[in-house]
């Protein structure tokens, strides 16, 4: 059994030599050639599983480092996102007080600039509020406008912030006219969040759908002349006193940001002064 | 056995071919086929260890394009030699793995280099040693040592399960 064992090393060993032996006296190629016919299909699969087994790993590491940069590129898109938007807002917000700002300066009244810093957007009140209180000297009732109109008046003054009361509150009413046929009326705001022009039925029979109003600076309240809103539809009653026409305000309050407030004398005719393509 | 044999030269060589650049540090990279022969011939005995290592170093030979036979002969006297050892060592503690691949990479290692030598081989002794067979040693003989863990606790496994 023992010879057995040596045996096979002996003939192993002796098969190495030889084949040693051929390739240094030059039969190397043959020898070459006769491995080949055996271990070339065993290469083959070699290189078959080598190529299968790294195409896999490849494909994973690939799959990895997609998935990574994905990421990377998901959150770069993101802060992108939030950058665009950041840059559009500022200049959004830059737009509208660069507006402001013209108004203020070409209007002949004394006003003071305010930031909305609150709503009120319930239906029993519309109120917005403003960062100007009794620190800024601001008196009750201050009309407050912006470069598209008027938004209200000031109902209440704290201290370091002001409550604004806006047109479509239910409890709002302003001295108004149609620029076009100067009829007289009022402004009221109801609980839907909408505006009306109430006005008596003998003086309105010109009043068509997209006319302007104005404020008619009756009262002293709101200086005469700033936009308020444009005809939306007319409502005929017939024979009654009292007409109605809904109208499209002028401002649109759930998105003004930054307003001025009248705060000097109110006696002015500021149509001029306004947009009002009537 | 035969299927054994085809799995120890098709499977080593398949693991060399495709893990061993995979395992690669800094250009060392494990001669697995070696692992591969030591392990199941200390298990197998001398005859399957020398006919294995045969075949192993063969392909290996063949597949490396050296002169054909220098590693058929090393794995071949190696395989023997740890087949014939299998029942007098205690391979399953790794104090004796470790230094045991360690050993058994630089004899192979020394055996190659002789025989290389005999054909005109152009390296320098030192420098084969100090930078192809000692650092290929050292990580043969931590990766059998983590392969013979492995195996072992695949067996304990597989008696538990049965």
């Amino acid at each position: 059994m023992k010879i057995r064992k040596f045996a096979l090393l002996a003939s192993v060993l002796a098969v190495c030599l030889l084949l040693l032996t051929l390739q240094t006296r030059g039969y190397g190629a043959t020898a070459r050639d006769l491995l080949a016919l055996v271990t070339t299909p065993v290469q083959a699969g070699v290189s078959r599983a080598h190529r299968a087994a790294f195409g896999v790993w490849d494909t994973y590491r690939d799959w990895k480092n997609v998935r990574a940069e994905n990421y990377r590129l998901r959150d770069e898109n993101q802060q992108l996102r939030v950058e665009a938007l950041r840059v559009g807002e500022t200049e959004d917000e830059n737009r509208r007080l660069r507006h402001l700002l013209a108004l203020q300066q070409r209007l002949p009244l004394t006003t003071l600039s305010g930031e909305i810093i609150a709503r009120d957007w319930g239906g029993w009140i519309r109120a917005l509020t403003v960062n100007r209180g009794r620190g800024d000297h601001v008196p009750r009732l201050t009309a407050v406008i912006s470069p598209d109109g008027l938004i209200g008046r000031i109902v209440d003054v704290r201290p370091g912030a002001s409550i604004i009361q806006v047109l479509t509150d239910p409890a709002s009413t302003v001295g108004a006219h149609v620029v076009r046929t100067r009829t007289p009326g009022i402004v009221e705001g109801d609980a839907r969040g909408t505006l009306r022009f109430k006005y008596m039925a003998r003086d309105g029979a010109g009043i068509q759908v997209g006319d302007v109003l104005v404020t008619s600076g009756q009262g002293g309240l709101f200086p005469r002349g700033i936009p308020i809103g444009r005809v939306r539809a007319v409502d005929d009653r017939g024979p009654a006193l009292f007409y109605y026409a809904a109208l499209e305000p002028a401002v649109d309050f759930a998105r003004v940001d930054e307003v001025l407030l009248v705060t000097g004398d109110t006696r002015h005719d500021l149509a001029a002064h306004f947009p009002t393509g009537g | 056995m035969r299927a054994l044999l085809a799995l120890t030269v098709f499977g080593g060589g398949v693991a060399h071919a495709t893990l061993a650049p995979a395992l690669g540090i800094r250009g060392v990279t494990p001669d697995l086929p070696l692992i591969v022969v030591a392990l199941l011939a200390l298990r197998q005995g001398p005859e399957f260890g020398c006919v294995a290592g045969f075949a192993a170093g063969l392909l290996q030979d063949a597949t490396g394009g050296g002169l054909i036979g220098v590693q058929a002969l090393t794995k071949a006297v190696i395989g023997f030699a740890m087949g014939a050892a299998g029942s007098r060592l205690s391979v399953t503690q790794p104090l004796v793995q470790v230094p045991g691949l360690v050993l058994l990479t630089v004899a192979e290692g020394l055996v190659r280099f002789a025989l290389l030598k005999v054909f005109h081989f152009p390296a320098t002794f030192g420098d084969m040693i100090l930078y192809v067979i000692l650092p290929q040693a050292l990580y043969n003989g931590f990766l059998g040592a983590a392969l013979v863990v492995a195996l072992t606790c695949f067996e304990s496994l597989r008696a538990r399960a049965s």
